[in-house]
């Protein structure tokens, strides 16, 4: 194994692979940081010229684009509060509230460290799972998957305020998310639920037109009324020092930054729960890192914890995806789905041979996530004074050009005008519940996991009857969720304990 | 492209049958019902690659995404919205027809005046079973004592409604456990013995079978190479009536990619593109291209795949009305 | 303002989940389980917030925006993005992306931001060929002309 790890490399630092790789990170900075652009779509459009490369040359470019989107989607999220993907918008909470305080340069560092640190997370967990990479999966059936999904619902909890009052309201959010989630047709029924009668709904809501509502609209109407720019009145040259801040708040933060690493990369790699629940998880277990009820309360509003979190995640969770997509062939994703089209195109046939015969492809994919999401931070880094600039542009000219980006990344997911009525609507939504003070983020949870968890229930109670109740894994997931359901009550009690000590 | 085309209408003014066998300069745009990736999408980016060179003035293919509404949404543009002049093409869902037949609110096509080029492939449906398990062939399920786990989608997919059929008309032993995201999500779900099979096109099952996972017991009327030795559904189905439900479901497979152009193309129109695509299908480097990808591409002309759907669209009511208790339109 | 929108919120996933539960009752078993299980119990939750809100006894409502802005202001300044985000919507559906971005951007330059005639096109330019080289000449995204046009027959 050794060997195909040092062949692996070999492989990729070939000239003409390499230079394909930079390609692939060339289009990818792009479709990540335009909302509209999303990787899936343009993994699908750059499929037809891969056909001429060979195998290791057509994966280091569209590895290499794909592993780069998640990183700059995190630029666009911090910058503009835009979600640059689907899978980036956690970091809009935190990020682009340091933004807003002048703060673009750390939150910037902090996003980029935290992403190259989850891509190396990832990839040293697709090299090191090989192994064990099939009892693995092989565990998680329907039932445990249904946990899961629980236990990502139960981050609501982590997710609200504090209080009773906070919590109710986290509830709430989550409880509509969920709602939503049952627009569609039903697949155990096949009854059109909740579709108003409109061809549109038929197929549920679309997630992207839904976060670029609920948290861009917002940003919008706030930047026009503050009348500033995104940075409001900090000092433009203060501005930029601070992404060597944000580094070193990653490393300050190993252990969480490590966490949520880990959490990215388990998600990816169960198939079935899909990417974007990763960063809110991330997002969530972040926030159980605060020590007492003030430091949690600053979450929202630019805790540097709230960036690293989801950014690792992000990250972490790709190299995690790729796992079930090459050793089973099926993909834990949609553009591993496109990815497995590439496979199959180059002859290649993912399954137990993946590990054995070709283990030097595979290799060359782990080297690929790594080096690619190297060079894509070491250019971001070149580029960060400029982009950080960007918070210093006075809003009334960036307004129109967010405007812009907005409607076209909402459009273009489904080429249909009504996911720009949708985002609308999402965005009168979302502005009132920044203003009601209840957190968005259990919405999109919800919206995210409910279809999920009602699917995998019924699977599981189909097939099992009731025994799946008393899977091992299932009893450990369960534990898990109600602890985290629990944590920030425990939390709290402790905060007033240490106070009443030193009263 | 519009503004392009709204300038070069308003400069030129070239007569259309003149332009009719001429596409040079052209852009055709081929509207795919489905978003990129999928098995419409793929076949649709194939082909477009390699049909210029077989259409007259070698015209720019391009493919474009309308996903929504199962692709009636695609449909339904394509029929009321684009222009007959040859320069637009759209492929959408196969079961469509179905939609139409059992009035699907929102339906605002009639499949048989599409203007048709044809079929650009067969989509076999297959039942696969696990291999490690004992039953072998399709006389064997008929057997089983235990109920047969088959793991599906939901209903208006082939992986619920092939198996449905089986299990309410022919009586077979099926638990049919639906919900699953995706049909590769259900191979994952048969690797770990939750599932025990799953019923759908050939195409989509060929890396498992190959694999050895899972092999195949039985199939519906649509034929692909490979499957010559499998009983066909409708011959076990008991009575007339079932049989003609059989029969019902699997008819659009035949007709498995539908291209399709507006309502009103010129006929000479018509009969250039099918030449294109027939032509273009037979291409050495399409082939070469289609083996890579594991595709099955076979052209089935427009007059043909017309008289399929005519055919499904008037079965009787009586007929209709059961159908639809067990089939309900959906992916 | 805070309880006020909250208020507002609550009331709409009480209005909501009631058509849920309504049109819920007529499924059968399997598809009406969960949307009952998730609507009922939100019904309730958004009706002790709206209760919390109308009964309790909270700190007094805050001002709106924080950073010194006058309230008046800032719902004056609220109601003008909104109106541009509306503004931009109806352009689209009237006359296609690729009218509307450059429109929509240009008008803002100008009257918003009141910029100068010569930065205002040049900026509106830029963005505008931005926008259509990447997203239709690239990428070959389809952009409808929009109703008044297609009306007048030249989408």
């Amino acid at each position: 194994m050794l060997d195909a790890f040092i062949q692996g490399l070999l492989l990729v630092v070939q000239w003409k692979a390499f230079a394909f790789m930079l390609l692939g990170i060339g289009v990818g900075f792009w479709v990540g940081l335009l909302p509209g652009l999303g990787g899936a779509t343009t993994l699908a459009l750059m499929l037809p010229f891969v056909y001429n490369m060979q195998p290791v040359e057509a994966f280091a470019f569209l590895l290499g684009m794909h592993s780069v989107v998640a990183t700059t989607g995190d630029i666009t999220s911090v910058l503009f509060g835009v979600p640059g993907e689907a899978t980036t918008a956690a970091i809009i909470l935190d990020g682009h509230a340091m933004a807003k305080k002048g703060e673009a340069g750390r939150a910037l560092g902090a996003a980029l460290g935290s992403s190259l640190v989850g891509a190396l997370i990832g990839a040293a967990a697709l090299a090191l799972a090989i192994p064990i990479v099939r009892p693995l999966v092989l565990t998680f059936g329907s039932p445990e998957l249904f946990m899961l999904a629980i236990v990502g619902l139960a981050f609501i909890a982590s997710l609200s305020a504090e209080g009773a009052r906070g919590m109710a309201r986290g509830f709430l959010a989550g409880g509509l998310g969920l709602f939503l989630a049952m627009i569609g047709q039903d697949p155990q029924a096949g009854i059109a639920r909740f579709t108003l009668d409109s061809m549109y709904l038929w197929q549920g809501l679309d997630i992207v037109p839904v976060l670029v509502g609920l948290f861009a609209i917002p940003e919008i109407v706030e930047l026009v009324v503050r009348g500033t720019s995104i940075a409001g009145n900090v000092a433009p040259g203060s501005i930029r020092h601070g992404a060597l801040e944000g580094v070193k708040d990653v490393f300050r933060n190993f252990w969480l930054t490590l966490r949520c690493g880990l959490i990215g990369t388990f998600i990816g790699i169960t198939p079935g729960l899909g990417g974007s629940v990763a960063q809110w998880m991330a997002y969530g277990h972040a926030t159980q890192s605060a020590r007492n009820s003030e430091e949690r309360k600053r979450f929202g509003e630019g805790d540097v914890r709230g960036v690293i979190g989801p950014g690792a995640a992000c990250n972490s969770k790709e190299g995690g995806a790729l796992i079930p997509t090459i050793a089973f062939g099926v993909p834990g994703s949609t553009s591993m789905a496109i990815l497995l089209g590439g496979f199959f195109l180059l002859g290649l046939v993912p399954g137990p041979d993946m590990l054995t015969t070709h283990l030097t492809v595979t290799f060359s994919m782990v080297w690929t996530i790594v080096l690619a999401n190297v060079i894509t931070v070491l250019v971001c880094f070149l580029l960060l004074n400029r982009l950080t600039s960007l918070t210093a542009v006075p809003g009334h000219l960036l307004v129109p050009v967010i405007l812009v980006l907005v409607f076209i990344g909402s459009y273009t997911s489904n080429s249909s005008y009504a996911d720009i009525l949708v985002t609308l609507i999402f965005g009168a939504v979302g502005y009132f519940m920044v203003i009601a003070k209840w957190p968005r983020a259990p919405l999109v949870l919800g919206l995210v996991l409910g279809k999920i968890a009602e699917n995998y229930l019924y699977i599981s109670v189909a097939r099992y009857d009731a025994a799946w109740l008393k899977r091992p894994v299932v009893v450990a997931l369960l534990i898990v969720a109600v602890a985290v359901v629990l944590y920030p009550a425990f939390q709290a009690w402790r905060g007033r304990k240490k106070a009443s000590a030193h009263a | 492209m519009k503004l392009t085309r709204f300038f070069a209408a308003a400069l030129a003014a070239i007569p259309m049958a003149a332009a009719a066998q001429n596409f040079a300069g052209k852009t055709v745009t081929i509207v795919v019902g489905y978003k990129p990736g999928g098995g419409y999408d793929a076949t649709a980016r194939l082909l477009a690659r390699h049909l210029p060179k077989h259409i007259p003035g070698k015209p720019t293919v391009i493919v474009q995404n309308m996903p929504g509404g199962n692709s009636i949404v695609a449909a339904n543009h394509v029929y009321n919205v684009a222009k007959p002049d040859g320069l637009t093409i759209a492929t959408f869902n196969r079961n469509l027809p179905i939609a139409q037949l059992t009035k699907v609110e929102g339906v605002k096509f009639d499949m048989t005046k599409f203007a048709w080029i044809g079929s650009a492939a067969n989509e076999a449906t297959i039942l696969a079973i696990r291999s490690d398990l004992p039953y072998k062939t399709f006389a064997d399920l008929r057997k089983a004592k235990e109920p047969i786990v088959i793991g599906s989608t939901g209903p208006g997919a082939n992986t619920y409604d092939f198996p449905l059929l089986l299990k309410d008309l022919v009586g077979v032993n099926f638990k049919i456990v639906s919900g699953y995201s995706s049909s590769a999500d259900i191979m994952l779900a048969v690797e770990r013995k939750e599932a025990d099979g799953r019923a759908g096109s050939l195409t989509s099952l060929r890396t498992f079978i190959d694999r050895g996972l899972v092999h195949p017991v039985i199939r519906a009327r649509a034929m692909q190479p490979g499957l010559e030795n499998l009983p066909v559904d409708e011959d076990l189905a008991p009575n007339a009536r079932a049989k003609a439900i059989m029969a019902l479901r699997s008819a659009p497979e035949q007709v498995a990619r539908p291209y399709v152009m507006p309502p009103g193309t010129p006929a000479d129109i018509v009969k250039t593109m099918r030449t294109a695509f027939a032509k273009a299908i037979d291409d050495p480097a399409l082939k070469a291209e289609e083996k890579k990808a594991k595709m099955d591409l076979d052209f089935t002309d427009g007059d043909k795949a017309v008289a399929i759907l005519r055919d499904v669209l008037n079965q009787p009511k009586d007929i209709v009305d059961e159908f639809s208790k067990y089939v309900k339109f959906g992916e | 303002m805070h309880n006020r929108a909250s208020l507002g919120l609550a009331l709409a996933i009480m209005a909501l989940t009631a058509y849920g539960i309504f049109s819920a009752l007529a499924w059968p078993l399997k598809a009406k389980l969960f949307p009952l299980v998730i609507s009922i119990p939100l019904f309730l939750l958004a009706a002790a917030e709206a209760a919390w809100v109308i009964f309790g006894k909270d700190a007094p409502a805050e001002s709106v925006e924080a950073e010194g802005i006058p309230r008046n202001i800032a719902m004056r300044r609220t109601w003008i993005a909104v109106a541009w985000a509306l503004g931009f919507f109806v352009l689209i559906m009237l006359v296609g992306f690729l009218i509307a971005v450059p429109a929509m951007v240009f008008l803002y330059l100008r009257v918003q931001s009141n910029e100068g005639w010569l930065f205002s096109i040049v900026f509106t330019a830029a963005v505008w060929g931005l926008f259509y080289g990447l997203f239709d000449l690239l990428l070959h995204l389809p952009f409808p002309a929009g109703w008044l046009l297609s009306s007048l027959g030249l989408g």
